[in-house]
């Protein structure tokens, strides 16, 4: 036995060892960023497809696969096609982690179209050493600041400034003479909680008084309970930080309590579906948005119109199609300076100034030490079962600001 | 080749060997040579899918512990993963060098685990299920309104592990630290089975009212069942922590439990190499379904998606099938294999 206690002892050691130093010799393979100077520009795609965001996420993906064939229609980056491989991330972050991997390392993408909170803050990390930028569809206020996320872009304002944008929209419109009242209605939820505190911040700078608070589930198929203490409290003004199914829920439960207010729901708290899931209730709200509605008139939507044979397209593809001109702008400016790798479009996407997307979203600009893409929100309304945009809120890029 | 007839030892302590032939041992010998070798010949991606298969190896041999070996249903184990994650989070950043943060992780842990292993003093079966359940959902409240100590709804931003000096940075780096950690882990439970510690636990499960009456302090082993699961399940969830760089609340949640009892049915309740397999059958499964829409996807473009959005229930038909065909897990078809090639060809 003593011979196997040996051989036992020889192979931990062994094992240690080679933990500690077996990987010494080899060479870091960490990507390399591809430096393809011909060829099709590699881009990545991790969207939910499936699972309980997938209603938009479809939508928004469309529109991304769309924006690329817009823009390689329109002659590529000076001639180089983008090649666009969309893949279900399917709600799951180790499935979006271990896609990302092989986007980057097997498939030397340059650029990702991302999606989710989940995925996109689990791949900050991953981005920043890997140096591809993500563009992500998920607006959280943290992924703006370039300290902590410096390979996250992102082509609407982010959540805080939309509530923000939304208090100030509705203070300037506040005509009596006692502070309007303010309540937040937001889902327990990493989603629904990032934008809360600044957001409070900002209603008392304005002069706001909050009355209240509710937490309602973004699964939530009834919100009675959690509004009726709202009721008592009678809120001028309320917001909603959910999604289209919950903020439809909350209309709905409001209505039947009899709670007048004027509610204010979030980007992904209000789309086309939103009115024929909550009907007549819904007429009334207002929402933030950060892309035009299909039909309305700007450049951009001549474009759209031709790629999709005028069949009507909700918010969500408008936005994805958005981050693709986005991206691709940065792509242009980096190949005209040299080869294209994340890093070069990183710093190119840090050059834009007032880059106008056809018309599309509002006019946008990112530093090297600040990610946000502008201070301004469309503010919509639903009018008569339609998206009815009311005007574009912008506010002050403000240095405290940045990163929640 | 051994030259006897079948396996027989003769004193105790060959008996209570891990590996108990000379061929077991050559053969567990070379599958660690082979793993070794593995980051040379292997691409990034695949050695980045190795790594959750060894984290997932961590976690389900834990799960196996307390729900195989000691009959213990807990629905809370993500929640516990979590606790490890965001302990070996903050140890790390407040400095603690490596491998004190992750057994510092495994010991809050254990201690949280036994807190919460307290009513399986009264409670059996399904009953102990829904505490524990009760568990996974105070603790994922508990992340998200945790503040500074978690991070709230931010998370927290983590680097990846350092000894030494010594940064793990890159998949083949960090395959070599979770290998070794998977491998004392499996080792660590393999052993645990032979003591008096492991024995306990199987009287337990098998019938408690029998174990009690021998002179097993019920409650004393149930809460180190819960105790020492909870210590590997915060080891786990410490390197997965520094694997990726990033935790959050929405990452703990009754999904992440719910998938490590599917390993635990699909591996084998009970047995150590139930679990591998467990784990190794659930990370490779979705990288299988999305093989398999990619390569129908070239020729059938719009079946692809509709694959893809199978996922799910992929998932729950294959736990059902394996609970029909195969109730005993993968362990007890490795063991029939293994059997029908030894007694070749007088197998029946």
């Amino acid at each position: 036995m003593r011979v196997g206690r040996i051989i036992t002892a020889v192979s931990i050691v062994l094992l240690a060892g080679l933990m500690l130093l077996g990987c010494g010799g080899e060479d870091k393979k960490s990507a390399e960023t591809s430096k393809q100077e011909t060829g099709p520009i590699r881009v990545g795609g991790l969207i939910d497809l499936s699972g309980p965001t997938s209603s938009v996420g479809v939508p928004y993906s469309q529109g991304l696969v769309d924006g690329v064939k817009y823009v390689n229609q329109s002659g590529g980056i000076n001639g180089r096609e983008v090649s666009f491989d969309l893949q279900d991330t399917a709600y799951n972050v180790q499935q979006g982690l271990s896609l990302y991997k092989k986007m980057v390392n097997t498939d030397k993408v340059v650029c990702i179209q991302g999606y989710g909170s989940a995925v996109t803050e689990a791949l900050i990390r991953n981005v920043a050493k890997d140096k591809v930028p993500n563009f992500s569809a998920s607006y959280s206020a943290h992924l703006t600041d370039p300290k902590k996320a410096p390979y996250n872009f992102f082509i609407a304002a982010d959540y805080s400034t939309q509530l923000r944008a939304a208090l100030k929209y509705f203070h300037s419109n506040w005509k009596e003479e006692r502070a309007p009242k303010v309540a937040f209605i937001y889902p327990d939820h990493p989603y629904g909680l990032a934008p809360i505190k600044g957001g409070k911040a900002y209603a008392k700078e304005l002069g706001y008084e909050i009355v209240g608070e509710a937490n309602v589930s973004l699964k939530a198929i009834d919100a009675t309970t959690e509004l009726l203490p709202l009721k008592d409290a009678a809120p001028d003004f309320c917001w909603i930080g959910g999604t289209t199914p919950s903020t439809s829920v909350i209309l709905k439960s409001a209505k039947n309590i009899g709670l007048n207010t004027v509610f204010y729901t979030n980007i992904w708290g209000t789309d086309e579906n939103l009115v024929k899931l909550a009907g007549d209730d819904a007429n009334g709200s207002y929402s933030n948005q950060a892309a035009a509605v299909y039909g309305a008139d700007v450049p951009g939507m001549k474009a759209i119109e031709k790629i999709t044979d005028g069949k009507p397209q909700m918010t969500h593809y408008m936005r994805g199609f958005v981050s693709v001109l986005v991206m691709a702008e940065g792509m242009k400016r980096a190949l005209a300076n040299g080869p294209i790798t994340g890093e070069t479009i990183k710093t190119s996407l840090e050059t834009l100034r007032d880059f106008d997307p056809m018309g599309l979203a509002p006019l946008i600009s990112y530093f090297p030490d600040d990610h946000r893409p502008n201070m301004a929100v469309f503010i919509y309304t639903i009018k008569d079962g339609k998206l009815t945009f009311v005007k574009e809120e912008i506010l002050d890029r403000r240095a405290d600001w940045l990163g929640h | 080749m051994q030259g006897k007839c079948g396996l027989f030892f003769t004193s105790y302590r060959g008996e209570a060997q891990i590996f108990q032939s000379g061929f077991q041992k050559l053969m567990v010998g070379l599958f660690v040579l082979v793993l070794l070798a593995a980051p040379a010949v292997l691409n990034v991606h695949l050695t980045s899918i190795m790594n959750l298969i060894f984290i997932s190896v961590i976690g389900a041999v834990s799960l196996n512990l307390l729900t195989g070996i000691c009959g213990q249903i807990s629905l809370g184990h993500g929640a516990f993963i979590g606790v490890g994650a965001y302990a070996a989070g903050q140890c790390t950043l407040h400095g603690v060098p490596f491998p004190l943060a992750i057994l510092t992780a495994g010991l809050i842990t254990a201690m949280v685990g036994m807190v919460f292993g307290v009513p399986s003093l009264r409670l059996k079966g399904i009953y102990l299920a829904i505490a524990t359940l009760a568990a996974q959902l105070v603790l994922e409240y508990v992340f998200l309104h945790g503040g500074a100590l978690t991070g709230g709804s931010n998370g927290l931003l983590l680097d990846p592990p350092q000894i030494l000096g010594f940064s793990f940075d890159t998949e083949a780096r960090m395959f070599y630290l979770l290998l070794f950690f998977a491998v004392a882990s499996l080792l660590m439970v393999s052993n645990l089975m032979r003591t008096k510690y492991g024995r306990a636990f199987v009287s337990i499960r098998d019938f408690y009212l029998s174990a009690e009456i021998v002179g097993v302090n019920l409650f004393r082993y149930k809460l180190a069942a819960f105790g020492l699961s909870s210590f590997l399940a915060g080891v786990a969830g410490g390197l997965w922590a520094h694997y990726t760089g990033y935790i959050s609340a929405e990452q703990f949640n009754i999904g992440l439990s719910i998938s490590y009892l599917a390993m635990i049915i699909i591996g084998g309740l009970g047995s150590v190499i139930g679990s591998v397999f467990g784990a190794v059958f659930i990370v490779i499964l979705p990288e299988v379904l999305n093989a398999v829409a990619n390569g129908v996807g070239n020729y059938f473009p719009d079946i692809a998606q509709h694959i893809v959005a199978l996922r799910e229930g992929v998932f729950g038909l294959v736990l059902i099938l394996f609970l029909i065909f195969e109730p005993e897990g993968l362990a007890h078809r490795w063991r029939l294999i293994k059997a029908y090639w030894k007694l070749y060809p007088f197998a029946h």
